[in-house]
């Protein structure tokens, strides 16, 4: 943990410890938390909202405690929880911040650390701190643990390479550890238009081709900054590493894609897939629960995850795209503790596990170590582990907003051919090194690449 | 006898003070009245656009839960003509407002002309013609995003039984603002038609039957009656739509998100994205400044000529 990551060793021997204590301690704090003001989350329709629905619903029933959810499009929950916590008192009580906004929250010193509502809550310690994104050192506008527990996690959203596993055991394919071997089985199994080797996430959007690039981009061994968490922001994206990453995406597109890249978002790539006309597709762990759903779903039973591929010689580097509850602060004080209550119970095993069975990836470690992941219907739940201590954040720095903008157009631009990788990626360093000037960090550029 | 106007009338009505009639009351009456309805609009219209005005000399930040408010002079403003997202929304919106527009007054005039002559059934006409300005904005965003569809749409499902390949309307460069035209003409052109039709409708009739008795066919009666008289509803309705063409928003939100590239970006869309999405208050200010101001310049062009127009 020393460097902010979660060594899996440790992450499951400290999940082993928790569990007996959370099981028995779980239902006792449920029964205890004590009657709350009612309060309102403001939260965005992802795919695994229903089960964060449902696992209210089961909170309201056992507390009797009132929650409101306020449920809107990924842009549209960060436009509400942006006006919420600037005016004088707040509409929204528990903010669900994404892996991409919440560092504008901190940094905006929009949230109370949660300490300074109840000084006795800690976070579990089955709960992962997602490369520490948990805390905020308001001193140092760093993410460490030596700073304030501003948030709980509340989805663990990691991508993962989702496959056919009925075609791989037909075609006698290996699961790829490598973007050839990827590359190799995807044209396999490309018939384009019944089957598609692969479905990208190309579209520009709020974080579309972004998010589905970093795994490709980090499992090339590129990086955005030459090192962010010692303050030194050098645009490093247009590194020989950076390029190699987006000439094989688009590559992979080309050669065993769906022939609108670029026009893909999240909800057209589950729909090719659920369809059973994608053989591959790096997808969020949240979108699982549509794949074995006999109403959603024509490859009930076929789907199987494995982390996604990487380089030789480099990691495998799923993207953290968690969610964050956190509680601002103009809200008054019972609106507050009744999102601590919540969040209090929420993290409990018991809730986790609910939660999990509702179709939402839970939070802890220890639900996913516990014999649920024997059960078929939960097989991601090896992948999730495995993947979950090799999560990167993309950044943490709240000029994340107009990155984002930037690498959204730019991306798609390549993957439609209007620009070469070298020349979108180039475009990228000059224009994110120009909002990153004008943050004042420490910054650079490379020379263009040609 | 004397016959007396209304306004006569009413004041002949009231009793005869000297300070009434003629005083300080019938001077100022007229400005009181007024006063709510000209502060309302001064807090809701006036006010906003001064604040954006203001905003858009800034640059704004979060610190502490404060907002703090930099001066950076004309930055904002010259850092606009090198934004490719506001020179290619400049462009696309141009393009858009431009054909989708014509293509509707076009439409909707034809639709118009054919319901006033057609005497069985024309309510029924006028209600399936009207319909899809009926449908809520996000209801033909999903529609259409729906028919769209590379691999499941109804309109490549349709080509492909003439053996045709399918085609990506929405992730096509070369196709994609086409086909959020083809959408915008869809659902305005009963705006169009409506506002025609009213016009049509409410021509005097008498000069219609002077030329029939004088031997004019439909195409004479088309370029030196209808044309001519509709002048001032034609004006009018092209202005409304240009206006909100201008403003398009919905529609590229919902079907393209301004993509593939830039292909689809209009202004709305770059100043919300500016705006909001990156929460950049100041330089959004400064892109809402100037669309408006282009706005503007284009209501006064356009009612110019229409008053030319008129006059000729």
């Amino acid at each position: 943990m020393s460097d902010g990551r979660i060594d899996r060793r440790t992450a499951l021997q400290m999940a082993g410890a928790v569990a007996t204590t959370s099981l028995v301690l779980g239902t006792g704090a449920r029964a205890q938390t004590p009657r709350q003001v009612p309060m309102t989350i403001v939260i965005n329709q992802s795919p695994w909202f229903d089960g964060f629905r449902k696992i209210v619903e089961l909170y309201e029933k056992e507390t009797g405690n009132k929650v409101n959810l306020d449920v809107n499009p990924f842009a549209g929950s960060l436009e509400k929880q942006r006006n919420s916590v600037r005016a004088a008192q707040g509409l929204f009580d528990l903010l669900i911040m994404n892996g991409l906004f919440y560092a504008e929250m901190y940094h905006g010193g929009f949230l109370t650390p949660i300490n300074d509502i109840d000084p006795s809550f800690k976070l579990d310690p089955a709960i992962p701190t997602f490369d520490d994104t948990v805390f905020f050192d308001p001193v140092t506008k760093t993410n460490s643990s030596k700073g304030k527990l501003m948030s709980v996690p509340i989805n663990p959203n990691i991508p993962l390479l989702y496959y056919r596993a009925d075609l791989y055991q037909q075609k006698g394919l290996k699961v790829p550890t490598t973007w050839d071997e990827l590359l190799a089985n995807a044209k396999a199994l490309h018939n384009p238009p019944q089957m598609y080797g692969i479905v990208q996430r190309g579209a520009r959007g709020p974080s579309d081709v972004t998010y589905d690039w970093f795994p490709y981009f980090n499992g090339f061994g590129g990086e955005l900054f030459k090192d962010e968490k010692a303050g030194d922001f050098t645009v490093t994206i247009n590194s020989p590493n950076g390029k190699a990453a987006l000439e094989y995406y688009v590559r992979l597109a080309k050669e065993a894609g769906h022939p609108n890249t670029g026009g893909q978002a999240q909800a057209q790539v589950i729909q090719n897939v659920v369809t059973g006309k994608a053989a591959h597709a790096i997808l969020v762990i949240a979108a699982w629960a549509q794949m074995d759903d006999p109403s959603k779903s024509a490859v009930v039973g076929k789907m199987n995850l494995a982390l996604p591929p990487s380089a030789p010689g480099f990691k495998p580097a799923p993207t953290v795209g968690h969610w964050l509850g956190g509680i601002p602060k103009n809200v008054p004080k019972d609106r507050q503790q009744a999102a601590l209550a919540f969040m209090n119970w929420f993290q409990t095993y018991k809730a986790q596990v609910e939660y999990t069975k509702a179709g939402a990836p839970p939070v802890r470690l220890d639900v996913m170590a516990s014999d649920m992941a024997k059960e078929p219907a939960n097989r991601w739940m090896k992948a999730m582990q495995e993947g979950l201590p090799l999560g990167r954040q993309m950044w943490t720095i709240p000029e994340g907003a107009q990155i984002v903008a930037i690498t959204e157009l730019r991306l798609n631009q390549a993957v439609t051919g209007e620009m070469t990788p070298a020349a979108a990626l180039n475009a990228c360093a000059k224009e994110i090194h120009e909002v990153i000037e004008k943050g004042g960090y420490k910054t650079g550029r490379l020379p263009d690449l040609t | 006898m004397t016959v007396l106007g209304s306004n006569e009338l009413s004041a002949a009505a009231l009793p005869a003070t000297p300070a009434i009639r003629g005083g300080l009351l019938d001077r100022f009456w007229p400005g009181v009245s007024l006063a709510p309805s000209i502060l309302l609009f001064l807090i809701l219209t006036l006010l906003p656009i001064a604040n954006l005005v203001v905003m858009s000399f800034h640059d704004i930040t979060w610190q502490q839960g404060r907002a703090t408010w930099t001066p950076v002079g004309l930055r904002h403003y010259a850092a606009l003509a090198n934004d490719p997202l506001f020179k290619a929304g400049i462009g696309n919106t141009a393009v858009f407002a431009t054909v989708a527009v014509a293509v509707q007054m076009l439409l909707g005039f034809f639709l118009a002309v054919l319901t006033s002559r057609v005497f069985h059934g024309r309510v029924i006409y006028r209600t399936i013609f009207v319909l899809p300005i009926l449908v809520p904005g996000i209801v033909i965003g999903a529609m259409w995003k729906l028919m769209y569809n590379f691999d499941f749409g109804i309109i490549n499902q349709a080509i492909g039984l003439v053996g045709m390949m399918p085609r990506d309307f929405l992730g096509d460069r070369s196709l994609a603002l086409a086909s959020v035209i083809v959408v915008d003409i869809w659902h305005w052109t009963p705006f169009c038609f409506l506002l025609l039709l009213a016009g049509l409708e409410s021509l005097p009739q008498d000069v219609f039957e002077a030329a029939r008795i004088d031997g004019a066919g439909f195409w004479q009666e088309l370029r030196h009656i209808i044309l001519p008289l509709m002048l001032p509803t034609i004006a009018v309705t092209l202005l409304f739509r240009l206006i909100v063409a201008f403003k398009v928003f919905d529609e590229v939100f919902l079907l393209t998100g301004g993509g593939p590239g830039t292909s689809t970006e209009v202004v709305s869309f770059s100043i919300y994205r500016r705006f909001f999405t990156e929460d950049r208050m100041g330089y959004g200010s400064a892109m809402s400044v100037v669309t408006l101001f282009g706005l503007a310049l284009l209501i006064i062009v356009a009612q110019g000529v229409a008053r030319q127009m008129r006059r000729t």
